[in-house]
């Protein structure tokens, strides 16, 4: 008999390495004599889209598109220290050194260009498409390389999140910040017979501050909901006596596409005023509330509560014939 | 909110072409004329003393170097908290997969070949698997004092007092799983000596900076002799923040002046990077007749396995995390890591923040069900907002949409 269920999940992220441990990110920002824009900064790629975050972040400020700019973050002999690519910190942290960076380097042009121009003030100046113009007479124009003389110009900015170290006796403290919150609802289908328990809808409610990048933000919740997915009936190392027993892909089962549902999702925006344009880190929190929410629907589908993950079938299957056992 | 260009556009991903085209490089694609081929030589045994010789391993043809610890020539230890981890194993191995040797050969077929003649003499030494039994007096030691690596402590109001208040009282324990980040590309990594001695290393990592640290301080240089490159990432979800491969690449690159390459297999790379930790939960939550949650005690353990890695950064964010994203005013948490003889526990999406919703938010439906309110009516009425104080005293003065996320699936599942 196959039968359904619902469950929810709400939690709660703090991003950054926390607990008052200064968490620095740093980033320049340098314009070559042919205008081009480059930034460096080391923060790392891992496929969450830092890449792209940070050149819309930079872009915005400079009124430049994200292919506009030349991002180098792969070297450490060419760029600062950013910090590591976790605690979901990239796009809080980086992000706003990257902004710093950017809105110092935009201060730094209309200033040159207020001078370039014979103007009174850098008022009224407006920058894109490597050029900055006056709003009010638009032919009062001056391009980035004609701003740029010997020396290409450069600027450094950095970022130091805040937290404050936790008192030893009490746990009291801020030990991190911001805090990133969701809900995520799911409804099951239990098949009694053999075990399986199979995700059949799910919607992910996620605060992001601000998105950034909506396209990237549903990626990310996909991302998170398959690895919570993965966590809850799948993954499971067979870990016995210190020797990993499912140690390749044909024994360790993780969720592939065809274990995937089209997710309905749901960005909720309210921006952190701390935060680059007030966007949070999201890569962590999108798994957080998935695993939960799946318990709690499989509970209501067959009334078994689990203690214990993952609820591979076999264990799904021993809880029902132990539930019907103790029914008699 | 300000109206604004580039931010909130769906842009495609500036990263998206090369790797749809396959024309992004990973650590794999790259290859250098004449590198030679490196393969790790990994304990076999949970926790022994050992002895190593490499005499016969180093006979076969085709083998240029092998690395043991006396050929580390600078600290022999790495970490990203304490520098608990060896380069190479020097006089006990604490789990299954310790790098004990490290082989440099012409081929990888003849690394792999000369790794199995590398003897390793192993006088075995009692194992601990289970995190509660490793925390008592009487257990196997796995480093230098006790196993309790790390104890995060929060007191909130006054529990005791306050369980006397409470209508319905929920105690469970609950387990969560050790699992893998199981990311496309396994470790892999080149490294050469380029022509201002520089020692380079193109593997890829989460966080290069911190990388040239510790490969410099394993070789015993300066960090501006050591880059780290970092090509294109093939998934990291907190896998790819422990050292690996990089300082035995390095290792043999600054000794032998040669480039070296190396790939880790799917089976070794279940061995070679930390795990998410397992925790075992005990969690005891009070409410009222209305469903207000009045008190929460939890201990919870965290099986770090052999090596501390994160394990104080993760247990420190699974007990700040512990109450859920609710307000209560008596919190009584005890978030403990330690060391067994499992595979070793670090970051993983997530970090300690997974673990925990396991056992509150289960915990938040049976309080409901006991008082007959719904699990949606249940999180409105605690759930944090503007003003609240989280378990650590800590004000959400602002952007605390949770309302919100509730009342959207509430809207959109039921």
């Amino acid at each position: 008999m196959k039968k359904r269920g619902k469950g929810i999940g709400a939690t709660f992220y703090g991003t950054g390495y926390g607990n008052g441990f200064p968490d620095v990110s740093k980033a320049v920002v340098e314009i070559d004599k042919d205008g081009k824009v480059s930034i460096y900064s080391c923060a790392t790629e891992v496929g969450q889209g830092a890449k792209t975050i940070m050149m819309q972040i930079a872009g915005e400020v400079l009124g430049l598109g994200v292919n506009d700019i030349n991002f180098i973050s792969e070297d450490t002999s060419l760029t600062q220290d950013s910090g590591t690519a976790a605690a979901s910190r990239q796009t809080y942290n980086t992000g706003n050194a990257i902004k710093l960076a950017a809105e110092s380097m935009k201060n730094k042009l209309l200033n040159l260009a207020k001078d370039y121009l014979k103007l009174n003030a850098t008022l009224g100046l407006e920058m894109e498409d490597h050029k900055i113009y006056l709003k009010m007479e638009p032919e009062k124009c001056v391009y980035f390389n004609q701003l740029v003389e010997k020396e290409n110009i450069k600027v450094s900015e950095s970022f130091t999140a805040q937290s404050t170290q936790m008192d030893e006796e009490t746990g009291q403290g801020s030990p991190y910040w911001p805090y990133t919150f969701n809900c995520y609802g799911v409804e099951v289908e239990v098949d009694t017979e053999t075990g399986i328990v199979e995700v059949i809808k799910g919607v992910c409610a996620q605060d992001v501050g601000r998105a950034i990048n909506p396209e990237l933000v549903e990626g990310q919740i996909d991302g998170g909901f398959a690895m919570g997915l993965g966590y809850a009936i799948m993954e499971d190392l067979n870990c016995v006596n210190g020797k990993i027993h499912n140690n390749k892909f044909s024994k360790y089962l993780i969720p592939t596409a065809l274990d995937m549902i089209d997710l309905q999702k749901i960005i909720v925006e309210d921006p952190e005023s701390t935060a680059p344009f007030g966007a949070k880190g999201i890569g962590e929190p999108v798994m957080t509330a998935v695993t939960p929410a799946i318990l709690n629907a499989v509970y209501d589908a067959i009334g078994v509560r689990f203690y214990e993950i993952p609820i591979t079938p076999d264990k799904v299957l021993k809880a029902i014939n132990d539930s019907l056992r103790e029914g008699e | 909110m300000e109206p604004l260009k580039i931010v909130g556009n769906r842009e495609i991903r500036v990263d998206g072409m090369a790797k749809v085209t396959g024309k992004a490089i990973y650590p794999q694609d790259i290859f250098l004329e004449n590198a030679l081929y490196g393969y790790t030589v990994r304990s076999t045994k949970v926790h022994a003393k050992i002895e190593v010789d490499i005499k016969k391993a180093e006979e076969i043809e085709g083998v240029v170097k092998i690395l043991t610890h006396k050929d580390v020539t600078g600290m022999n230890a790495h970490g990203v908290l304490f520098k608990d981890q060896e380069v190479f194993c020097s006089q006990k191995v604490r789990r299954i997969g310790d790098p004990i040797a490290f082989v440099i050969a012409k081929s990888q077929k003849v690394a792999k070949e000369a790794s199995k003649m590398v003897e390793i003499k192993y006088t075995e030494l009692p194992a601990v698997f289970d995190p509660v039994e490793a925390m008592k007096e009487d257990a196997p030691i796995i480093h230098d004092t006790t196993n309790i690596r790390y104890y995060y402590k929060c007191r909130k109001g006054n529990v005791e007092e306050a369980f006397k208040k409470c209508d319905v009282i929920v105690e469970r324990e609950y387990k969560t799983s050790m699992v893998e980040h199981a990311f496309l590309q396994t470790e892999s990594g080149v490294s050469y000596v380029d022509k201002e001695g520089v020692i380079n290393v193109c593997a890829a990592t989460q966080y290069p900076h911190f990388d040239q640290l510790e490969v410099a301080e394993g070789l015993g240089v300066n960090k501006e002799q050591v880059r780290i490159i970092n090509p294109a990432v093939g998934g990291a979800f907190g896998g790819r923040e422990d050292i690996t491969l990089q300082i035995h690449l390095a290792l043999g690159a600054y000794l032998l002046k040669k480039p070296i390459r190396m790939t880790y297999s799917r089976e070794e790379s279940f061995y070679a990077h930390a795990k998410r930790h397992p925790i075992v939960m005990k969690y005891k939550t009070g409410a009222d007749k209305n469903g207000k949650l009045i008190a929460m005690e939890a201990t919870l353990i965290g099986d770090t396995g052999a090596y501390a890695s994160w394990a104080i950064n993760v247990m420190r964010k699974a007990g700040v995390h512990a109450t859920g994203p609710y307000e209560i005013q008596n919190v009584a948490i005890d978030s403990y890591s330690v060391y067994t003889n499992n595979p070793y526990c670090g970051a993983m999406r997530g970090f300690g923040a997974t673990q925990v919703p396991v056992a509150s938010e289960q915990q938040m439906d049976i309080i409901a069900e006991k008082l007959g309110i719904s699990p949606i009516e249940i999180r409105l009425r605690n759930c944090f907002k503007v003003g609240s104080k989280t378990a650590t005293g800590q004000l959400l003065n602002e952007s605390v949409p949770l309302k919100k996320c509730i009342e959207e699936v509430q809207n959109k599942l039921f």
